[in-house]
């Protein structure tokens, strides 16, 4: 399976103990620089006269790090392993070769991050493949049409705001809305449907990643899924670097004829991250303190989301956690412009006990139809105009007296609370199509006005 | 080749190469001997270095690395061979199809002066309801479309390239500038497919690119339309999705450079970044451009610096609202913020202009109404205003269409809706002629059909 998709393995401590003998043996000494000044994330080092952009560089073997910034005498280095604390003075060795992670085959049902540790096990893998971190985008002609359907076995979204594989779909919505959820239904509802899985998990505790990884376990899931983590209490550029290398990893997947589903939880808090980081380099900040390439940042990400030419796919459901059901925030619009489609949460429904939460006005699916199977087409298109128009008319009407409409008002008003009520589905209880069609069945019978 | 310098500064989108000759000047086009990947254009000279935009990825450069010189500045093919072709933002063919250029002209192009341009037109009808009422639009019109994220702009830009330039004989230009590569794939697919991408022209600089790709598909796709109106003579469309994205994207260039910001991060040069652009798009004796512009509105707010910026280059504006697409009627138009200039009782009639003025009027007190009903019910209304309540909401409705594009959504068949039927349907729900016809009957039709 994914064991045979990686090609080219290494042994990369063998090959970074050999150039530091060569360094020590004086064999390329015009590749030595020397820390100038020690920032939270990043080095300042002078020399490394011809050092390339995104080298690998090891600091004295107290840290790793990749070239950043090239300047007229100086080389920035941002930092993403820091074993012991770094003095100014310390020697800086170019390693001659591009900054990339490492990923091993063995991760599947395992919680790693992206420089091949087993994070359960505490341990590095053996078997371990360079990654890049970020490949050229992907070109515009590469590209096929989204077109086949990717089943959460949620109705309100299968049927109303369907997702097709290859699509980038948002969740986004409040704390405590169930967004989390609705993406380990969707993992969970891929078992035996060939599709591999990859859960990001930014700026999460390690007590949420510990009990997603279990939940997972304990759904059967393990045997297609990955959990990719980088934690608060890690350097930034490791949290930064860590969704970029999971979609490297699909990408790879990909290409080699796999349907991939990425999970990224959450990208507001990457974009906080990357503010962090930017405003420590002392980079002029744009909107709300913002680097002004926040947008960039994440377009590039998400539109690894791609149906490939070739048969393969990612789709891509990233997740942003707004605060005060806001979703019109800076960083939520950007991402919301970047996807094919949003589902809404809504903090209010959630209260309410209308599970899973969506706000069905504000969600969206660009592809609509195109990626569901026609009776599901059919169906959810009735069942979402009608759900729109009671959902519009039910706050106006609140206070009218039912008796006195006309029997087409009445006949919306009641219709409209059966469809809302059938959205209702408690978690990891997927339903397959044929459960979703047949309880709208009700619509498409003769004796019902509103539908006609 | 000429070497020109070698490189001793590099960042993501930037590099500083220290000259070993003086002949460079700005705009011209370097490549690193030995490497065509990594491509330059100079940007800012002085008598020792140069800094330089990179038109790929800097990944993997070296410092150090010699630089020769390619070419004096961008150059794009500027002959029929462009038609039914798709490039990307350098004037690269990447439609994988083999291509014989004909002729090669530069990318940079002059405004076109007060002299030159031709004011005004004939009318031209979109078919689409909402548009032809509240801002119908002529030759030669520049039409923003503004909307937040996931409002429908994209949709709306792809029904007129359907209403619009299907039905024509005339060229297209389509520029995807910073959007999605599946909707700019999809677009070609489409037109593939309904025979019409043999008069159009695609140029793509989408999101996933960097800045400098991103920002210079529009100058791109600009110099090809100019093509089609100078050399051809016609009435050429220019469809840019999005135009905000290229301000957008000369924003983190400018932070690159490190130049100095206005608020919200944009270049303190924006208005005339946005000029050397929108004064080209204009129409002149041996033709006219028509264009239809999507501007992205970050952050949901319409007062932001760059839309304005825009805005004030456009004859018309159609406003997405997400309040209307949360209740579910596309196009989710805001008909307050939506006209253009040709709403006046001299350009499209007197009774097409008294209905408009109706219907906002209208529209206007439905919304004050909808606060009170919100407290005291429906009932309380009224008899005056329970008429205002009940026509406006059929007029609402009717202002929702089915669209030929969209049909995977709504899975009902597209429709052109002539302005003739569009005025006398307003008419007759303004005059009460349709009181007794449910409000639901009006919902995503074309014309109306007793």
């Amino acid at each position: 399976m994914i064991l045979a998709l990686m090609k080219g393995m290494c042994d990369m401590d063998n090959k970074i103990d050999k150039k530091l003998e060569d360094i020590k043996n004086n064999d390329n000494v015009y590749s030595v620089g020397k820390v100038i000044k020690v920032n939270p994330y990043t080095v300042i080092v002078s020399g490394l006269a011809d050092i390339t952009y995104y080298e690998e560089v090891n600091i004295a073997d107290k840290a790793k790090g990749f070239v950043f910034a090239v300047g007229k005498n100086t080389v920035t280095v941002s930092l993403v392993e820091v074993g012991s604390k770094i003095n100014p003075g310390d020697l800086v060795y170019s390693l001659k070769k591009q900054f990339k992670c490492l990923f091993s085959m063995d991760s599947m049902g395992k919680v790693i991050d992206i420089f091949g540790n087993d994070l359960i096990a505490g341990k590095k893998f053996d078997n371990l493949v360079e990654v890049p971190i970020e490949n050229e985008p992907i070109p515009i002609m590469d590209r096929g049409l989204v077109t086949r359907e990717f089943l959460t076995g949620i109705t309100g979204i299968d049927m109303l705001y369907p997702i097709g594989r290859g699509q980038r779909q948002l969740i986004i919505g409040d704390k405590k809305t169930g967004k989390t959820q609705i993406a380990l239904d969707a993992i969970v509802n891929q078992k035996d449907k060939n599709m591999v899985c990859i859960y990001v998990a930014l700026g999460k505790t390690k007590k949420e990643v510990k009990d997603i990884y279990l939940e997972l376990a304990k759904r059967g899931a393990s045997s297609y899924t990955i959990v990719i983590a980088s934690f608060n209490d890690e350097l930034p550029n490791r949290t930064y670097l860590t969704p970029y290398v999971a979609l490297s990893i699909a990408e790879s997947m990909m290409l080699d004829s796999y349907d991939v589903l990425v999970v990224i939880d959450d990208l507001k808090k990457h974009a906080d991250v990357y503010r962090q980081i930017s405003l420590a380099s002392r980079k002029t900040p744009g909107r709300d303190a913002y680097p002004s390439d926040i947008f960039y940042a994440h377009s590039k990400m998400l539109e690894k989301g791609c149906q490939h030419k070739d048969g393969g796919s990612i789709t891509i459901l990233p997740i942003v956690e707004t605060k005060s059901s806001d979703i019109t925030d800076y960083i939520s619009t950007n991402i919301i412009s970047i996807c094919d489609g949003q589902l809404v949460l809504s903090s209010k429904n959630f209260a309410r006990g209308e599970k899973p939460a969506l706000n069905y006005g504000l969600s969206v699916s660009r592809l609509g139809g195109n990626v569901q199977s026609s009776d599901m087409k059919r169906v959810g298109s009735l069942v979402r105009n009608k759900l729109l128009d009671y959902l519009e008319v039910r706050d106006i009407y609140e206070l009218a007296n039912f008796d006195e409409m006309s029997p087409e008002l009445q006949m919306r008003m009641k219709n409209g609370k059966i469809i809302l009520e059938k959205l209702k589905q408690y978690k990891f209880a997927p339903k397959s199509k044929e459960e979703m069609l047949k309880l709208y069945e009700f619509l498409e019978v003769g004796d019902n006005d509103a539908s006609r | 080749m000429m070497q020109v310098g070698k490189i001793i500064t590099i960042s993501d989108i930037s590099v500083e190469i220290i000259l070993s000759d003086n002949s460079l000047k700005i705009g011209d086009i370097l490549e690193v001997e030995g490497n065509s990947k990594y491509l330059f254009e100079v940007v800012e000279i002085n008598n020792i270095s140069a800094v330089c935009l990179s038109l790929y990825s800097t990944r993997g450069l070296q410092k150090g690395s010699t630089v020769i010189k390619k070419s004096d500045e961008l150059e794009i093919e500027y002959s029929d061979k462009i038609l039914g072709r798709v490039f990307n933002s350098y004037g690269d063919v990447i439609d994988g199809l083999p291509f014989e250029s004909e002729k090669k002209v530069k990318v940079s192009n002059s405004t076109v002066s007060l002299k030159e341009v031709k004011a005004s037109n004939e009318p031209l009808w979109t078919g689409i309801k909402v548009i032809d009422f509240f801002a119908p639009l002529q030759k030669g019109f520049k039409m923003g479309l503004l909307g937040g994220a996931g409002v429908g702009k994209t949709v709306l830009i792809k029904e007129l390239i359907h209403n619009i330039y299907a039905s024509s004989k005339s060229n297209a230009v389509f520029v995807g500038a910073g959007e999605r590569s599946r909707e700019g794939k999809e677009l070609y697919e489409d037109m593939k497919s309904s025979d019409l991408l043999d008069k159009m022209t695609m140029v793509f600089g989408q999101m996933g690119d960097n800045p400098v790709s991103r920002s210079k598909s529009v100058t791109t796709g600009l110099r090809m339309a100019e093509y089609l109106r100078d050399e051809k003579g016609q009435d050429v469309l220019i469809f840019i999705d999005n135009i905000y994205r290229f301000i957008q994207a000369k924003a983190e260039i400018a932070t690159e450079l490190k130049e100095l910001l206005i608020e919200n991060g944009y270049p303190s040069n924006m208005a005339s970044e946005i000029s050397s652009i929108e004064e080209r798009i204009n129409s002149n004796d041996k033709g006219s451009i028509t264009s239809f512009q999507a501007i992205y509105i970050p952050a949901d707010d319409l007062s932001d610096d760059a839309v304005q910026t825009v805005m004030s280059y456009m004859d018309g504006q159609i406003v997405l609202d997400r309040k209307v697409a949360e209740l579910g009627l596309y196009p989710a138009i805001d008909v307050f913020k939506s006209t253009s200039r040709l709403v006046d009782a001299e350009k499209i009639g007197e009774r097409h202009f008294n209905l408009v003025e109706r219907v906002l009027a209208m529209l206007t007190r439905y919304e004050e109404l909808e606060e009170i009903i919100a407290v005291l019910g429906i009932e309380e209304l009224s008899e005056d205003d329970k008429l205002v309540f009940y026509r406006s909401r059929k007029l609402r409705n009717y202002f929702s269409q089915p669209m030929f594009v969209a049909e995977s959504f709504t899975n009902i068949k597209g429709e052109f809706v002539d302005i003739k039927d569009i005025l006398d349907d307003v008419e007759n729900i303004l005059n009460g002629k349709y009181d007794n016809v449910d409000e639901s009957k009006f919902r995503y039709i074309g014309k109306y059909h007793e």
